[in-house]
């Protein structure tokens, strides 16, 4: 418990730093008063709106208090303003956070589904055919980024063979669960492939070597059947780097996730971001970054707490400790 | 009394194991090893016998042959082994698993790395137990507790909820007993069960593994490098060397009348109580044989101290001593008279060389 | 125990006769030189690539009829990869993007390196607050997403430059240069400061240590060496996924704009995929076998010198 609490304390710290710091770095330079809503709300603004901005947003005052009106709007999920669409972050934030939200769950999700089966079945017939195709495969994958594949799929699969629809306009699967499918099937593919092959690789390495551990041929030797002995005793003692990774490849799923919304035209987080990097957008950019980061965070967390979940010996360390 | 005999001289009524001509060799990029060359015994039914040897002498190979065991690339098999009467040596893991547990059970050497570290002892137990003789959950974990009672576990039914690291390492030997135990055996072989365990505890698991061979009337098949293991635990003992079996006899009548160099090179190597403290032991010059390319004549020739010409281009066979079940394969035994010329001659040389006097008999590369 | 059989009490484990057969069969070293082909081939293009006859110059429109129209060439022989929508050669482009890709891949590089490598060192090797202090640097620059983390920088530098004249010469290429270094510090600095907290406990460090060598010797000397073939793998490794860094920010609009980088003309061929699908296709192949080149020399520099960390 306490090295939990531990972890859950560096991380929250992890995360104002973070966020401080990305406040900060949007910034420096806007150093005369009214700067910062300058730039947000672009040359045309006229003196009273920059004042109005300035004023509800505290933009005058130094980092730190600017930081904690932020902060406490976050929490009340009040984003804050948006020049671009004239609206308040929030509003304009809420249809974007749900694709985004899919595409990671199905990319994650799916790679697990794909990867789990495929390292344990290479590491039992190591060196085997399949094992050698398997292995080709997943160093191939790996190597492609998701400007690569979206580009060789969607020419594949839309232009091509016609599978999918260019644009589909259906988003929501309790609008339509085909459209929904049809519009978010290739690029959680696009993600997912490259992630699933991170996972054999790190699984079936593990595997490999849980499979040779005593205990293993202990249990064979007991009578019990390969599929009990490979999913029941290897694969929970080959789990851990797999999961470490679940965290760790999260930023680079969220940088996968801007390629895919921008080459898919999905309405999500990413593409939200960068619009609102390219047009000096502080508080959207601001806002999407904290949610960002805060789901890498407990992502994290989480996956820490599932440690203690599968082995023992780790619940009971922390026991004492 | 004959328990381990030679095929052809097999006189007692049904042996529980039959070994004939076993070999195990693996194919590796190195070439062909030979790591079980040839091996022949009989076993009876609540027998326990001592498989003794350096590592890399073939002992665990064999032992996990007869299992089945084996890594499942590379391995070559081939000659016969029965258990119960039915041909076991060319069955797959498939078949073998039925056997597994039930009818043959092995314990490991490191008891800190041979349970599963994420599975609780009762679960461990009650596993073949459900898979072998259909139990349910609670007949399972009720007979799990009983198995922990019998191998001298305190607090039988606590520890069924607990896990491997929560235990000291005699316990978990105790605990890998009872998993072996747990389906009542008629064959139990134990990998150098004591190797990983403090002194103390050894004497203890040794007397636990016979008291339960005698009460189940199971065979035990110890392996071990240590012929102190062995010495006080079983009926018989095979030596092994180089893949081959070198010699095997009664255990007592080894002790008495050894036959074979290396078995007494192994002897010396143990400590014996008559000995006056600080008495140096003796190490055995050399290494195991390369079983890729053995040696042509006697395996052992190349590290014997009385190795002769004849020794080094012919194989000897296994041929029986005046003793009855006393085997051995050496063309100048231990006792003979070629071995006392040999060993004057190696004393001789040793003054001559004014060696240290540290080193009794010099067992140098021989060539 | 005074046992004294030569070889050790250890049993002869079932798959000893496996090992040898293992670390004999070596993989086969046709991906490394399929990488070292590849990457040693585009340089040669690169460095020659004004000399050499059969690459235009970047921006040479090609003419069919005297007009110079949106893809009017496919993949042939004129234009070996076809022509683009302002009717530039493909091939050329690619050539002369892959001048940028790779000058900013290996600059970044060699940034994250010696910045990440020295701040891992100081953490490995002094420990105490300035571990703590490294720990909380590199922790941070990883919560971050990292592609979040670029565009922030690559956007924000193009603004400081207006305001803050001493960074004028700063040029796109720069920023991202900085960018993607600043972005390959953590990397660097984690298996520097696990390298060196291994390292320092060995026999020949402390050997120094106890004959008074000073810190900065010891580091020089002793470490430094040893960390080379780790840092090379990491390094090798991360050109690769670097390179595609790169290209994703150019996708995402902020990549160098003369010469077109490989994420640019992706971008660009992007809305006419289905009319010109050679405007897009070539640039992701070439971006494709550069980054896997990366990864077949850093994958047999894993191997070859041990290393765990770096295997991607």
């Amino acid at each position: 418990m306490r090295y939990f609490l531990q972890r859950l304390f560096q991380f929250v710290i992890v995360f104002f730093l973070v966020t401080f710091g990305v406040l900060v770095f949007m910034r420096i330079g806007l150093n005369k008063p009214g700067d910062p809503a300058r730039t947000m709300l672009g040359g045309t603004a006229t003196d009273e709106q920059i004042k109005a901005v300035t004023d509800r947003f505290h933009l005058n005052s130094n980092y730190l208090t600017q930081y904690w009106y932020w902060l406490r709007g976050m929490f009340t999920l009040d984003f804050g303003y948006s020049q671009t669409n004239n609206l308040d972050v929030t509003t304009y934030l809420k249809p974007r956070v749900l694709p985004t939200l899919f595409l990671g769950i199905y990319a994650t999700v799916g790679a697990l589904v794909i990867a789990v089966p495929v390292a344990v079945y290479q590491a039992y017939r190591r060196d085997s055919a399949f094992d050698k195709i398997g292995s080709f495969f997943s160093f191939a994958l790996v190597s492609i980024p998701a400007l690569v594949l979206a580009p060789l799929l969607s020419y594949l699969f839309i232009i091509r063979l016609q599978w999918f629809p260019r644009l589909a306009s259906k988003i929501y699967p309790w609008e339509s669960l085909s459209g929904h499918f049809k519009n978010f099937l290739l690029p959680s593919i696009v993600l997912m492939l490259p992630l699933a092959a991170v996972y054999v690789r790190l699984l079936r390495a593990d595997m490999v070597q849980t499979l040779q551990a005593d205990f293993v041929t202990l249990a064979s030797a007991k009578g019990v059947s390969p599929r009990r002995v490979l999913w029941s005793h290897a694969l929970r003692n080959s789990l851990f780097t797999l999961l470490t990774n679940v965290g760790v490849q999260l930023g680079g799923l969220v940088g996968g996730a801007l390629v895919v919304e921008q080459y898919f035209n999905i309405k999500g987080m990413g593409s939200l971001l960068v619009v609102g990097i390219l047009s000096s957008d502080l508080f959207t950019v601001q806002s999407v970054s904290a949610i960002l980061v805060a789901t890498v965070v407990t992502v994290n967390l989480l996956v820490d707490l599932s440690y203690a979940v599968i082995d023992p010996r780790i619940r009971h360390a922390r026991a004492l400790s | 009394m004959s328990n381990v005999s030679q095929a052809a001289s097999r006189d007692i009524t049904d042996p529980l194991l039959e070994l004939t001509d076993v070999k195990t060799h693996f194919r590796t990029a190195r070439g062909l090893v030979r790591a079980v060359d040839g091996v022949t015994f009989n076993l009876d039914r609540g027998k326990a016998l001592g498989i003794v040897g350096e590592s890399g002498s073939g002992k665990t190979i064999l032992s996990r042959s007869i299992m089945g065991l084996l890594p499942p690339k590379g391995a070559v098999r081939s000659g016969s082994i029965k258990f119960e009467g039915r041909e076991i040596g060319n069955l797959g893991r498939k078949q073998m698993r039925h056997i597994w547990g039930k009818e043959m059970a092995m314990i490991f050497q490191d008891p800190m790395t041979s349970l599963n570290p994420l599975m609780k002892i009762g679960q461990q137990i009650a596993e073949p137990l459900k898979i072998h003789l259909g139990m349910d959950k609670t007949s399972a974990m009720a007979t799990a507790e009983k198995l922990l009672q019998d191998v001298r576990i305190p607090e039988a039914h606590r520890r069924l909820a607990q896990y491997p690291h929560e235990l000291s390492g005699g316990m978990r030997q105790r605990v890998m007993i009872a998993i072996a135990l747990a389906c009542g055996p008629t064959a139990l072989f134990a990998d150098e069960p004591t190797t990983a365990l403090d002194v103390t505890v050894q004497a203890q698991i040794l007397d636990l593994l016979n008291e339960q061979r005698k009460d189940r009337n199971m065979s035990l098949i110890l392996v071990t490098h240590d012929l102190g293991v062995v010495a006080g635990h079983t009926d018989d003992i095979a030596v092994m060397y180089g893949g081959q079996l070198v010699e095997m006899a009664p255990t007592r009548v080894l002790f008495a009348n050894m036959k074979m160099p290396y078995t007494e090179a192994l002897m010396q190597s143990i400590p014996k109580i008559e000995d006056p403290s600080h008495t140096r032991l003796t190490a055995i010059g050399g290494r195991p044989p390369d079983l890729v390319h053995p040696p042509k004549g006697c395996r052992f020739a190349p590290r014997c101290p009385y190795v002769r010409e004849k020794c080094e281009n012919e194989m000897p066979q296994l041929q029986q001593s005046d003793l009855p079940g006393h085997f051995f394969r050496c063309w100048y035994p231990v006792g003979s008279p070629e071995y006392f010329e040999s060993k004057e001659r190696n004393a001789a040389k040793a003054m001559a060389s004014a060696a240290p006097t540290e080193v009794p008999v010099s067992i140098g590369e021989a060539r | 125990m005074t046992l004294t059989i030569e070889s050790p009490p250890v049993a002869d484990p079932a798959s000893a006769p496996d090992t040898p057969a293992r670390t004999q069969r070596r993989r086969p070293r046709i991906g490394m030189w399929f990488g070292i082909t590849w990457l040693g081939g585009l340089v040669f293009c690169i460095v020659f690539a004004s000399v050499l006859p059969f690459i235009r110059l970047y921006d040479t429109k090609i003419r069919v009829g005297g007009k110079a129209g949106r893809y009017n060439l496919g993949p042939g022989w004129t234009a070996w990869l076809g022509t683009d929508s302002s009717s530039h050669d493909v091939f050329a482009r690619c050539i002369y993007g892959a001048r940028v890709t790779l000058t900013v891949g290996v600059l970044s590089t060699v940034i994250g390196l010696v910045v990440g490598g020295l701040l891992g060192i100081a953490s490995g090797y002094f420990q105490g607050w300035t571990d703590r202090v490294g720990s909380i640097i590199t922790d941070s620059l990883l919560a971050l997403p990292p592609l979040l983390l670029a565009l922030l920088l690559v956007y924000r530098m193009d603004d400081l430059k207006d305001v803050y004249s001493w960074l004028g010469w700063l040029d796109r290429q720069w920023e991202i240069t900085l960018t993607l270094g600043i972005l390959a510090i953590a990397p660097f600095a984690r298996i520097a400061r696990a390298q060196t907290i291994a390292l320092r406990d060995r026999e020949f460090v402390l050997a120094a240590r106890s004959l008074g060598a000073k810190s900065g010797r010891v580091i020089a000397r002793e470490i430094l060496p040893n960390l080379i073939p780790a840092m090379l793998t990491v390094a090798v490794t991360g050109l690769g996924i670097l390179v595609a860094a790169e290209g994703a920010l150019a996708f995402l609009g902020l990549g160098v704009e003369r010469p077109l980088t490989w994420g640019k003309m992706i971008s660009d061929g992007q809305r006419d995929l289905a009319r010109a699908w050679w405007a897009t296709i070539f640039p992701c192949l070439f971006l494709f076998l550069t980054v896997i080149s990366f990864n077949l020399i850093g994958d047999q520099l894993a191997r070859r010198f041990d290393i765990r960390e770096a295997a991607i």
